[in-house]
């Protein structure tokens, strides 16, 4: 249990994936404009994360080495495909709202990243707490980012349709650019500069 | 000797053909599955969507890609769906006609557009602009049109305007061709 423990909390900051490892980013600039999109986004990579990790630490003494890769992203793939279908038939609401979120967590390398060096060789217990772990450390920075995004780029505070906190000058004058593709480059820069600055991340 | 050098090489082959195939079985079934429900699914979307825009709708006929909406035998408009280039992505835009020169109403299905700034389409105070109009006046107000775009989204505002004209013009051409023959 303590390993189980220590696995997950691994993921949450020595092993972020956004700030530690890197991993993940083109999702995390392309739909941390608001914290809606955030929280989806996290979502879809649990799902498919924990799934991936259990079925590759489960065959993980069959694969072999050299055919590794191309049977990993046969697998993520067909996860992600399966999930989507079934969320379309039997669960319409959530399939509408995660709609664009599932077939973008295919290219999510946070998935092939952790099949590869995590779940491959490690029994399904840490595989699951790994994808837990990585997961909440995903939708940590997720939020931190999508949090300053929404706020300077338009100006108000609003998730899933609930209004918390206009801010005076910015809600008439939003900085545009921060919902936009260059907004996410800059936060996520500051904040990685911040956090090694303060020793938060090393 | 030989033989276990044989092995050797193969089992990866082995090994990713048989993923490759559980693969497709698993899809295949899943396909098989879900299919029927999600095309359910879609068609109650639609209906859902078409019995906002026309309230008083008691069926529809699908042809061409043209929705034909009837109450009580008596035709109330047309309806069809248009796909706009926008700066994110499509747009798809149901298109409402109350007859073959005005529009009755637009919805935006679907788009990709930019978080707060595109997605604005979507909103009534742009939509609303559409009710009523002309074909004719579907057009951005400084090129002689009747629709203003919305401030700092100008191209999705455009791509929803030109989809909804290009796309009204094909369907009435269509519909007036299917009426004379």
């Amino acid at each position: 249990m303590a390993k189980f423990g220590k696995e997950f909390a691994k993921g949450i900051i020595i092993s972020n994936p956004v700030f530690v490892l890197a991993l993940g980013l083109c999702p995390a600039l392309a739909i941390s404009n608001s914290i809606d999109n955030a929280l989806g986004m996290t979502l879809a990579v649990l799902i498919v994360l924990l799934g991936a990790n259990v079925i590759i630490s489960l065959i993980r003494r069959f694969v072999p080495d050299i055919t590794r890769i191309p049977i990993f992203i046969v697998i993520i793939a067909t996860l992600v495909t399966v999930v989507n279908l079934i969320f379309h038939a039997r669960f319409p609401d959530l399939y509408e709202s995660l709609g664009i979120y599932l077939p973008l967590v295919v290219v999510n390398c946070i998935i092939l990243g952790r099949a590869e060096a995590f779940a491959s060789k490690n029994p399904i217990i840490n595989s699951i707490a790994d994808a837990l772990g990585i997961t909440t450390g995903f939708m940590t920075a997720l939020l931190m980012i999508s949090f300053l995004r929404q706020m300077l780029g338009t100006g108000s505070m609003e998730v899933f349709g609930i209004h918390f906190f206009d801010l005076p000058v910015l809600k008439d004058h939003p900085i545009v650019m921060f919902i936009l593709p260059p907004g996410a480059f800059l936060i996520i820069g500051l904040l990685m500069a911040l956090f090694r600055r303060t020793g938060v991340l090393k | 000797m030989q033989a276990k050098d044989f092995w050797k090489k193969a089992y990866p082959v082995i090994i990713l053909t048989a993923v490759v195939a559980i693969s497709v079985t698993a899809l295949t079934y899943t396909d098989r599955f879900t299919r029927g429900e999600i095309e359910a699914q879609m068609e109650a979307e639609t209906e859902a969507m078409l019995s906002e825009m026309f309230p008083e709708m008691s069926r529809y006929e699908f042809a061409n890609d043209i929705y034909t909406i009837y109450s009580d035998g008596e035709r109330l408009g047309y309806a069809f769906i248009a796909t706009g280039k926008g700066y994110g992505g499509n747009i798809d835009i149901l298109v409402g006609l109350e007859n073959k020169d005005t529009i009755k109403d637009i919805t935006i299905i679907s788009n990709e557009e930019t978080p707060g700034l595109g997605t604005r389409i979507t909103e009534p105070s742009f939509t609303n602009q559409f009710k009523g109009l002309n074909i004719g006046k579907v057009a951005l107000r400084e090129e002689g049109g009747e629709v203003d775009a919305i401030t700092g989204s100008t191209i999705s505002s455009a791509a929803v305007i030109d989809a909804v004209r290009k796309a009204a013009q094909e369907k009435v051409s269509l519909i007036e061709e299917g009426q004379d023959g």
